[in-house]
């Protein structure tokens, strides 16, 4: 259980601090200012013991968030605790920063009020809490809407209110994937996953019954016994390689997918909340195109100049577009001039980030590109070699580089006359690179 | 943090608290109390308000009563007077047709925090307890648990206990988990919630409704329940199966604390579900967020343990990401250690490499002193990466470089060679103090194989005055002792300057002692001062095969899931990356020579003291038995065929040669355990010399006991070597006469039961191998 919970800016200003058990005193608060926040080395762990008090902090840019206790607790739980506040209040009032906190430090102590008592998570949905924590306070409530709230906060279907009406039916699939890669200067793979989120937006009237497919191994494979792979071509809109299906590690759901029916039979069906929510999230790590490769070369010539080449090329269909490509090549310290030539997109030495950073707005698949650049380096006595960090890359492209299709998604509502013809949907891939790196 | 102005600020906001027009308008009240506690989170001190504070309690806007009650629940315990004015407002509250007012009132009830308030709290939470809102009936729970904790001694109603007891029943999950919360609180004298096996099956049942608080809560209390029968443990084990992969690192490691608890006395189960749950700690450890990522890692280093080649094929997860901070990496830096095999070993130690050259230097060192553990097992390949590392000619890799060698010279002294043509040029880089001891060490030992030896040794005495170190000093004394025995005639005229600098300026006693010791020790002849400077030396021929004993599962259960694996291991990663341990023995390590052969000395004239302690405290036993076939098993069988019998190995030699010899040790039960210790250690050697046996292995080594005493592994290798190279002067001569293997045993403390037990044990797995030969 957590004892108290501080929020501290840069400076290790409490901006907010929240004690819920007796056994955390006045000073802690100071306590982990004065020996983290404060401390002159790097973090040595993101668990301090100070007088056998533990103090677990997360760092979200500048701003420190520290839970502290005095029991033996899980520390994973605690950790995934942080993280959870962080979201709610994310989905509050979107970036955590200094200003935010300062502006909303009232909906905070309401939000740590309700998602913890007596240091126990309590209500930790961020749907569910929306509909009594809203930002202009609950005064000018009617009856009706009083009565609305209490059944969602008692009631079986916590993330949906009756009696919802649209005009028109709609839903959209976005099928976000973030690719991660670590790549040695040979062009070995030394580790690559794809973590990826599934975010539906429903616009649906009533209490629809969703069922959602996609291409996961285990379906396909129990399918392809019974004769059943007709549906393969039907929503080919991904763009990597032809493959038909894939092995998903590990996924999580919301609390609206019926767990039960997931793994008796692997189907994932559900009563959607109404508006944007994250349907599920997954990772993959095996068979992931990689959307682009990078070729560095470096070459020390003297004690004074570097040159870099560094090659990208793109694998993926010829039809498709990437977009918003940076290529981000780390420099010496003691860099002096820098002279570059790109084929393509714009490339420019900032100083002030040790790196050339190289842009390019849009290019197709199977196609390659290259910069080459001269670093002229000051001589230094400092012996001390660069630590060549790796050379990183942004990308988006319009495919999930997980080879992910959604195959179906369909639509029931008994009660109210709409079929599943009648609701239109869409559905979107993006696949976005998260640690995309090559050493060099 | 005392602000200025604190006083001014308090001031004005009495004032716009108390003024009519804004206590008329709800905005700009609502306004103003929000300044209130913005400057009480800023750190003023605002208790003064109190009273204007609580007049702003009555009010129908809820955000504002919110407000209110922050400020109430933190300044109540220093006015309990005005509080009371409060309870009255909050009790009206709790009759509030909104089911949010009322929870919200409850709660804050209870939050004050005011023993003198007991009873006026107490009717409102038993109607809490009934309320037709769940979220009515979570507060009300919780409040019992707050309430009891204000009076930690007074007995909360039994009347209170059962109701709670039955709302384990309620529909809503969140109440159901709060009662086993608060039961656990109020009971804890009792040792917690009673965990009988309708309370399991009833909270099995209702697992899947919880969020992922509720199911590790609840998975941790189950823990405490033992299953009646086999069926029923299996019916358990196969209803938690999905939750043991489940996506979120808590509820799958409190899952599998549960397994591990439950099925304590079944192996095979509980390996089975450590091989289950290696997916999900996996992803743990490649998840987005680096806390997460940590507390995945150390948890996988408590599960590599009892199974070190779990994650064998996966160790490529353990490559550290640039950006990662240092505390993960050195942390996978462990892992790897602990999963090299001959397939993986270029590939770490290509990884292991590549950090050597961080920009943190606590990194790059906890990255050379890892290439130092794997080169006990694949010494070329480490000592070549080594080599190239003193190339770079940065202080710190080159102090850890020569720390790391020093290190793995005395585990495996067939290395010396190498070690030797790379030391040259060192001293000019090497700063630190560490650094620079562990290659006086070196230069001290393998004086008479690095040339230019005296000459280091040299620029360091003629500078000894301005040197600050009491540890470098003394090492400086012993090594030039060492290298004046091997090299007279290049090192006599600085050792005499040296222990005259020492003697007849030094100011530290320490210092003077030992430099007078060693003048004393020259007058007794060189032959005297030989046997006590460089009686300690591993034998060449002896290679290493440490075979860390695979521990029991029962050993870490108890803590995982919680903070132990991350703040245990930060101090096990602290001594392992600085090599502290290491440092104990080699600073002291002067002086341990010394005692060490004083105390031979001694034997000779207080025979009987010395002899006596020994035979208190330790057993020795000689047997011979005949397995001649022994000596042609590889050494690797023969380590596999002892880890069946949890017998661990310690260093070898090679097969066939002669003399043959193999070190080993164990921990046995002690079978009549009154007040001592309940393990004893037992060191044993096999022999063979390929001669006839009476002469062998009679001298006692002093070694051997107090190695047993200290109980170190790193140690027992060095004195157990050292302890060969006496007995191997003494088996030397004689001629081949019969094949068989001499078993010397050593056991602390004395347990001649358990001494006995292993004898037979070993016997026969001799007996096994050298039959399976035939």
């Amino acid at each position: 259980m957590i004892g108290g919970l501080f929020i501290y800016n840069h400076k290790g200003e409490v901006l907010i601090s929240r004690v819920y058990r007796d056994d955390i005193g006045r000073n802690a608060v100071d306590a982990f200012r004065v020996n983290v926040i404060h401390a002159r080395q790097q973090v040595r762990s993101p668990v301090t013991n100070i007088a056998r008090t533990s103090f677990f902090h997360v760092k979200r840019s500048n701003i420190w968030l520290a839970a502290v206790t005095k029991q033996n607790v899980n520390a994973a739980m605690v950790f995934e605790f942080l993280y959870k506040m962080c979201d709610v209040m994310t989905a509050y009032f979107g970036k955590i920063s200094e200003e935010n906190i300062k502006n909303n430090f009232v909906l905070i102590y309401e939000l740590l009020d309700e998602i913890l008592d007596f240091g126990y998570p309590q209500n930790s949905e961020t749907g569910a809490l929306k509909t009594f924590i809203t930002q202009q306070g609950i005064k000018g409530q009617t009856k009706e809407e009083q009565s609305q709230i209490t059944s969602q906060v008692t009631g079986q279907i916590g993330w949906r209110r009756e009696g919802i009406k649209y005009r028109r039916n709609e839903l959209f699939l976005d099928v976000l994937e973030s690719v991660n890669l670590l790549m040695s200067p040979q062009g070995q793979v030394l580790s690559a996953h794809v973590s990826g989120r599934v975010v539906m937006k429903s616009y649906l009237s009533g209490m629809p019954e969703c069922k959602f497919g996609m291409n996961d191994k285990i379906v396909i494979d129990k399918q392809g016994k019974g004769g059943a792979s007709d549906d393969a071509g039907k929503s080919d809109l991904g763009g990597g390689s032809g493959k038909q299906s894939i092995a998903i590690d590990d996924c999580t759901f919301h609390q609206c997918v019926r767990l039960s029916k997931f793994d008796s039979e692997r189907s994932i069906s559900f009563i959607p909340p109404d508006g944007e929510y994250e349907l599920m999230r997954y990772r993959t790590t095996k068979d992931i195109i990689l959307p682009f490769r990078v070729i560095p070369l470096v070459r020390e010539v003297g004690r004074t100049k570097l040159e870099v080449k560094v090659v990208i090329k793109s694998n993926f269909k010829p039809s498709l577009l990437a977009q918003k490509i940076e290529v981000r090549i780390p420099t010496p310290l003691n860099t002096s001039g820098v002279q570059v030539i790109c084929m393509k997109g714009k490339a420019k030495y900032k100083a002030s980030e040790n790196a050339i950073v190289w842009k390019i707005k849009r290019m197709a698949g199977m196609k390659e590109s290259q910069i080459s650049a001269e670093i002229e380096l000051l001589p230094t006595n400092d012996k001390k070699k660069w630590a060549r960090p790796p050379i990183s890359m942004n990308f988006e492209v319009p495919f999930a580089p997980s080879g992910l299709k959604v195959r179906y998604l369909k639509v029931f509502e008994s009660k109210l006359n709409y079929s599943d013809h009648d609701v239109i949907k869409w559905v979107r891939y993006i696949g976005r690179s998260g640690i995309y790196e090559t050493r060099c | 943090m005392p602000y200025l102005g604190g006083e001014e600020t308090v001031r004005e906001l009495r004032r716009a608290l108390s003024n009519p027009n804004v206590q008329s308008d709800p905005l700009r009240y609502r306004n103003t109390i929000l300044k209130v506690i913005r400057t009480m989170s800023q750190g003023v001190d605002v208790s003064g308000l109190f009273s204007e504070m609580v007049k702003a309690c009555a009010t129908v806007d809820v955000v504002q009563k919110k407000l209110v009650y922050v400020f109430l629940c933190s300044y109540a315990t220093l006015n309990p007077e005005l509080s009371l004015l409060v309870i009255n407002t909050l009790r009206k509250d709790c009759q509030d047709p909104n089911p949010m007012v009322r929870s919200l009132a409850l709660r804050n009830m209870t939050n004050l925090r005011l023993p003198s308030l007991v009873e006026y709290v107490e009717q409102p939470l038993t109607a809490g307890l009934r309320d037709r809102a769940a979220c009515v009936r979570r507060v009300a729970v919780l409040g019992w648990a707050k309430l009891h904790n204000l009076h930690p001694s007074s007995e909360i109603d039994a009347a209170v206990v059962n109701e709670l007891y039955s709302l384990l029943r309620d529909p809503d999950p969140v109440v159901m988990v709060n009662c086993l919360r608060a039961l656990e609180e109020i009971l804890k004298e009792e040792g917690g919630i009673a965990i009988n096996k309708p309370i399991t099956h009833h909270l099995l049942n209702r697992l899947k409704e919880c969020d992922i608080w509720g199911q590790s809560e609840v998975l941790r209390v189950l823990q405490r329940y033992r299953p009646q029968s086999e069926d029923e443990l299996f019916d358990i084990l196969s209803l938690l199966d999905s939750f043991l992969v489940s996506p979120h690192p808590p509820v799958m490691a409190a899952t599998l604390s549960l397994f591990l608890s439950i099925s304590s006395n079944l192996p095979v189960i509980s390996l089975a579900a450590l091989e289950r749950v290696s997916g999900p700690l996996l992803a743990a450890c490649g998840s987005g967020s680096r806390e997460m990522r940590f507390a995945a890692v150390c948890h996988i280093q408590l599960l590599l343990r009892s199974v070190p080649g779990l994650l064998g094929p996966h160790y490529k997860r353990f490559f550290c990401g640039y950006a990662e901070p240092a505390y993960i990496k050195e942390r996978k830096m462990q892992v790897l250690v602990e999963l090299v095999n001959d397939e993986n070993v270029a590939m770490i130690l290509d990884e292991l490499k590549g950090y050597c050259t961080d920009v943190n230097t606590d990194t790059a060192q906890a990255a050379i002193s890892a290439i130092g553990r794997i080169g006990r097992s694949y010494s070329d390949r480490c000592l070549q990466i080594l080599t190239g590392l003193l190339g770079l000619k940065q202080d710190h890799i080159t102090s850890a470089v020569v720390q790391t060698m020093r290190d793995l010279v005395w585990v495996c002294p067939q290395c010396s060679d190498t070690v030797c043509l790379a030391l040259d040029g060192c001293e000019e880089t090497l700063q630190d103090i560490q650094g620079r001891q562990a290659l006086l060490w070196l230069l001290g030992v393998y004086g008479e194989r690095i040339s230019t030896a005296p000459y280091t040794l040299e620029v360091l005495i003629d500078r000894v005055r301005s040197e600050a170190s009491l540890g470098i000093k003394m090492e400086l004394l012993t090594a030039t002792m060492r290298l004046f025995l091997c090299r007279p005639a290049e090192t006599q005229d600085m050792l005499g300057r040296l222990l005259h600098y020492c003697i007849e300026e030094e100011t530290d006693m320490c210092v003077r002692d030992q430099a007078l010791l060693y003048y004393r020790l020259l007058h007794c002849g060189i032959e005297k001062t030989r046997e006590v400077l460089q009686g300690r030396r591993s034998d060449p021929s002896l290679g290493v095969l440490i075979g860390r004993p695979a521990k029991p599962v029962s050993q870490w259960a108890r803590c995982f899931n919680t903070l132990e694996p991350l703040s245990q291991g930060a101090v096990e990663a602290e001594s392992d990356s600085r090599g502290s341990p290491e440092h104990v023995t080699y600073n002291s390590k002067p002086n341990a020579d010394l005692s060490d052969t004083l105390s031979c000395s001694h034997i000779e004239e207080v025979h009987s003291g010395a002899e006596k302690i020994e035979e208190v405290d330790c057993a020795w036993i000689e047997e011979c038995v005949r397995c001649p076939a022994v000596l042609h098993c590889s050494p690797q069988s023969l380590q596999a065929a002892m880890q069946l019998v949890n017998i661990q190995t310690l260093a070898f030699t090679p097969q066939q040669m002669l003399p043959w010899r193999v070190y080993l040790y164990t921990h046995t039960q002690r079978s009549h355990s009154m007040d001592a210790p309940n393990t004893t250690l037992i060191l044993g050697e096999l022999l063979c010399t390929g001669e006839a046996n009476q002469k062998s292995g009679v001298k006692k080594g002093t070694a051997d006991s107090e190695a047993g005493a200290e109980g170190k592994e790193d140690q027992l290798v060095r004195k157990e070597m050292d302890a060969t190279a006496d007995r191997l002067r003494v088996s030397e001569d004689g001629q081949e006469e019969e094949e068989g293997i001499k078993v010397i045993l050593n056991q602390q403390p004395k347990d001649d039961d358990a001494l006995r037990q292993f004898l037979t044990i070993l016997i026969t797995v001799l007996n096994t191998l050298s039959s399976e030969k035939d």
